[in-house]
C-alpha cells in the first residue's frame, strides 16, 4: 500500500515538474531575449569557446544593465560543438526545439559554421557568424544562397596574399613549407595562399595537414628542417600553437623557421614555453588587444575587471562585438522577431572597436585585418588591411 | 637520407615506447578478464592530469610529481577496479564493453566538469636538447625509451618469476582451474588492473613535457591506437607488446614524414585490419598468451 502511495505522489510531483517547465519558458518567452552561443567549449579548439563564452557573457551583462533589447532582458544558451560539424548541428538544434532560440550566434570552426548555414535556413533562424574565416560561408549567404546567414567577422581571401606578400617582401623569404590544420578553415587558406605563390615568386617545398588533436610533430619537422623553407605558414589551432612551437625549439628549428598564418601566435602562453619559435612569427588577425582606439582601451578595461585580470583575445572580442550589434540592430528595428532584426542587419551601420559595420549583399561585413609580427615576445602591429572582395572574380 | 630514415626511426621509438606503456596494461587486463578496457586511455589522462594538478597546484616538482601522479592514478584504479573490473569476471563479453565505455565518458566528463575542457599547458620535464650529428632529442625523449625497456624486463620478470606472475598467467588460461587451486580470481583481476592503470598513468606524465598540453579528452586517441598494438603483438602477449608498439610508432613517423602528417592516424587502423584478416592471434604467437 505504502508503494502504491509513493509512486501515486511520485507521479503526481513528476507531472507537475513537467507542467512547469512546459508552461514557465512558454510565458517566459515574451519577456525576454533568447540568444544561442555555439562555440567550441571541449576539444581541441576549447580555447577559443572559453574566450568566445566569456565575451558573450560581458555583452549580455553590459546589455542587460543598460536595460536590456527593448526593455527586454537577454538569457544566453551555451552549446558546445567540440569543432565538429556533427556536434555543432546538433547543439544548434537542440537550441531551437528546446530552448526556443531565434538567434544564434556561432561558431568558431569554418567547418562547422558551414554544417550549421542549412540547418538555420530551414528553421527560418537567424546565425550571425562572430568567428570563422573561410571564404565560402559568405559566398554561399545572402544573395548567394542562405538568406539567414551573416557573418561579422573578415573573410580568409586577403589574408593569404597579405600575409604572403609581407613574408616575401619584408621577411626576403621564398621557400615555405605548410603546416595547417586539417579543416575547411585550414586547408581553405592554403588553396588562397597558392593562387598568390606566382605573383610573390614564392615556392612550397612540403605540405602537411595536422588533425585537431595531433601532438607529435617530429616526423614532419625533422623534414622541414632538410626542406630549406624558411617559414612554416600555418593556418592552425591556438592550443596546438604551444606544441609545435615547444617541438620546434627541441627540433633545432626555432630561430631558423619562422610561423607565419594565423594561429594565436600572440598567446602568451605559447609565447612563454617557446620564446625563440615564435620571435618573428607573422599573423594576419581580426582583432588584437593591443589595438590603439579608446573603443578598444575601453573594452580591454572592462573585460579584464570582469575577468581577474584577463586579457581579451580575438574570440573574446568577436563574440562580445557581435552580441552587441545583434542588440543594436534589434534597437534599431524596435523589434526582437529574428526577420525583423534580419532586414535591419542587411541596412544598418554599426560603430564597432574595428570601425564602422555595414554589410554586403551576401551578409558579409566589411571589416579591416590587423597584420603583427612577434618581436621580443610582442605582438607588433604593421598595418590593416581591407578583406573586401570581388564576388565576381570567382 | 639516411640519418632522415635514422631520425624518423628514433622519433618512431620514442612514440612507440608511449603506446607499449599503456598497451602493456591493457593486453595485461585482457588476458586475465577477457575484456577490452575502453577506458584505458582515460588512465593516461588521469595520469598526466594528477602530475599537471600536483606541480601547478602544489608547487611540488615533477620528479616527485611522476610518483604521486602513478599513486593517485591507481588510487582511482582500486576504488574502479572493486566497484567495477571485479564484477566482470563473471559477467558476458557485452558488459565489458558497456562498463567501460562508459567509465570512459564519465572520467573524461569529471575532468571537463572538475578543471574545464581548455587545454592546460604542462610544466616540468626535461626538455634540454642532446645532439647526435644533425638529430636533437629532448632528454625527456631519451627517459621514454630508457623507462619502458625497464618497465618491461620487470613485467617480464613479474610474469614469469613471481607468484602474482603466475596466478596471472593461470587465470588468463583457465579460471576453473584457479578456484580449484584456490587462487583468489577477483584479486588478480584486481591488482592487474591497478598495474595496468599504474603504468598508463606512468606514460602520460612522462609524454606530458613533449606533448606540451593537457586536457580531458586525450585518453581517447591513444585507446585507439593501443588496439592495433595488442592485436599486433598478440592479445595478452607482454613482450610482444613493446615490439609491436615501437613498430606501429615507426610505421606512423615514416607516414607523417614521408607520405603526410594528415594520414598518420590511420596507420594504425590499417595495421589492425590487415593484422585481423592475415594474422589475427599477432606476430609473436600461435594462440595468444601471456
Amino acid at each position: 500500500m505504502s508503494s502504491r502511495f509513493a509512486s501515486a505522489v511520485s507521479v503526481a510531483v513528476a507531472s507537475f515538474a513537467l507542467s512547469c517547465s512546459v508552461v514557465f519558458p512558454a510565458m517566459a518567452q515574451s519577456d525576454v531575449v533568447r540568444i544561442g552561443i555555439v562555440s567550441p567549449n571541449t576539444g581541441a579548439a576549447a580555447r577559443y569557446g572559453a574566450f568566445a563564452w566569456r565575451g558573450a557573457q560581458l555583452a549580455r551583462d553590459e546589455i542587460n544593465a543598460a536595460g536590456g533589447i527593448n526593455g527586454k532582458k537577454i538569457v544566453l544558451f551555451q552549446g558546445d560543438s567540440q569543432c565538429i560539424p556533427t556536434e555543432g548541428v546538433s547543439s544548434v538544434q537542440r537550441m531551437i526545439a528546446q530552448d526556443k532560440v531565434r538567434v544564434v550566434i556561432g561558431d568558431v570552426c569554418s567547418s562547422v559554421t558551414i554544417a550549421m548555414q542549412p540547418v538555420v535556413e530551414n528553421a527560418g533562424v537567424l546565425l550571425v557568424n562572430a568567428a570563422s574565416s573561410n571564404p565560402d560561408i559568405t559566398y554561399k549567404a545572402g544573395v548567394g544562397g542562405f538568406k539567414w546567414s551573416f557573418r561579422n567577422y573578415p573573410t580568409d581571401e586577403n589574408r593569404a596574399s597579405v600575409v604572403l606578400k609581407y613574408a616575401t617582401e619584408q621577411k626576403k623569404i621564398k621557400k615555405f613549407a605548410v603546416l595547417s590544420v586539417d579543416s575547411d578553415y585550414g586547408r581553405g587558406a592554403i588553396v588562397l595562399t597558392k593562387k598568390y605563390l606566382g605573383e610573390f615568386g614564392a615556392e612550397i617545398v612540403s605540405e602537411d595537414y595536422y588533425k585537431d588533436k595531433e601532438a607529435d610533430f617530429r616526423p614532419v619537422l625533422a623534414n622541414i628542417r632538410r626542406s630549406g623553407a624558411g617559414a612554416i605558414i600555418m593556418y592552425g589551432l591556438a592550443d596546438t600553437t604551444p606544441i609545435i612551437a615547444r617541438q620546434m625549439v627541441e627540433a633545432g628549428l626555432a630561430g631558423k623557421v619562422i610561423l607565419i598564418g594565423s594561429a594565436e601566435f600572440n598567446n602568451p602562453e605559447a609565447i612563454k614555453i617557446a620564446p625563440t619559435a615564435l620571435n618573428g612569427a607573422v599573423e594576419a588577425a581580426a582583432y588584437v588587444p593591443e589595438w590603439d582606439t579608446p573603443k578598444n582601451h575601453e573594452f580591454v578595461a572592462t573585460y579584464r575587471k570582469a575577468y581577474a585580470g584577463e586579457t581579451p583575445n580575438v574570440h573574446a572580442y568577436a563574440y562580445w562585438e557581435t552580441m552587441r550589434l545583434v542588440a543594436a540592430a534589434a534597437k534599431e528595428a524596435k523589434s526582437d522577431n529574428q526577420d525583423d532584426i534580419r532586414k535591419t542587419l542587411s541596412t544598418m551601420s554599426y560603430e564597432g572597436v574595428m570601425g564602422k559595420v555595414t554589410f554586403d549583399d551576401h551578409n558579409q561585413a566589411n571589416l579591416p585585418m590587423i597584420l603583427f609580427e612577434i618581436i621580443d615576445g610582442k605582438p607588433v602591429i604593421k598595418g590593416t588591411f581591407n578583406t573586401q572582395i570581388k564576388y565576381s572574380t570567382r | 637520407m639516411t640519418e632522415l630514415l635514422i631520425e624518423q626511426i628514433i622519433n618512431g621509438i620514442v612514440a612507440g615506447s608511449v603506446y607499449a606503456l599503456v598497451a602493456a596494461g591493457m593486453t595485461m587486463i585482457f588476458g586475465v578478464l577477457r575484456a577490452i578496457n575502453f577506458a584505458h586511455g582515460e588512465y593516461y589522462m588521469l595520469g598526466t592530469f594528477s602530475a599537471w594538478y600536483v606541480i601547478t597546484k602544489l608547487n611540488i616538482s615533477y620528479p616527485v610529481a611522476i610518483f604521486l601522479a602513478v599513486i593517485i592514478t591507481m588510487g582511482i584504479a582500486v576504488v574502479i577496479g572493486r566497484l567495477v573490473m571485479q564484477r566482470l569476471v563473471t559477467a558476458p563479453f557485452q558488459s565489458g564493453v558497456l562498463a567501460t565505455l562508459g567509465l570512459s565518458l564519465i572520467l573524461q566528463n569529471l575532468i571537463i566538469i572538475t578543471f574545464g575542457g581548455t587545454y592546460k599547458i604542462f610544466p616540468g620535464g626535461w626538455l634540454e636538447p642532446v645532439f647526435f650529428g644533425e638529430i636533437s632529442l629532448a632528454w625527456q625523449r631519451i627517459i621514454i625509451v630508457l623507462v619502458t625497456i625497464g618497465v618491461f624486463i620487470a613485467l617480464e620478470f613479474l610474469v614469469r618469476r613471481t607468484r602474482m606472475g603466475k596466478a596471472m598467467r593461470a587465470v588468463s588460461q583457465n579460471t576453473a582451474c584457479c578456484l580449484v587451486n584456490g587462487i583468489d580470481i577477483e584479486r588478480v583481476v584486481l591488482g592487474t588492473f591497478v598495474l595496468g592503470g599504474g603504468l598508463a598513468a606512468l606514460s602520460g606524465v612522462l609524454t606530458g613535457p613533449i606533448n606540451v598540453t593537457v586536457y580531458g579528452g586525450m585518453g581517447e586517441a591513444i585507446t585507439l591506437k593501443t588496439f592495433a598494438v595488442i592485436v599486433m603483438g598478440g592479445m595478452g602477449n607482454v613482450r610482444g607488446t613493446l615490439i609491436a608498439g615501437w613498430i606501429l610508432g615507426i610505421a606512423e613517423s615514416f607516414v607523417a614524414g614521408f607520405i603526410g602528417l594528415q594520414y598518420r592516424d590511420a596507420v594504425g587502423f590499417v595495421i589492425l585490419i590487415g593484422m585481423l584478416m592475415v594474422r589475427p592471434t599477432g606476430f609473436f604467437s600461435v594462440q595468444s598468451r601471456f
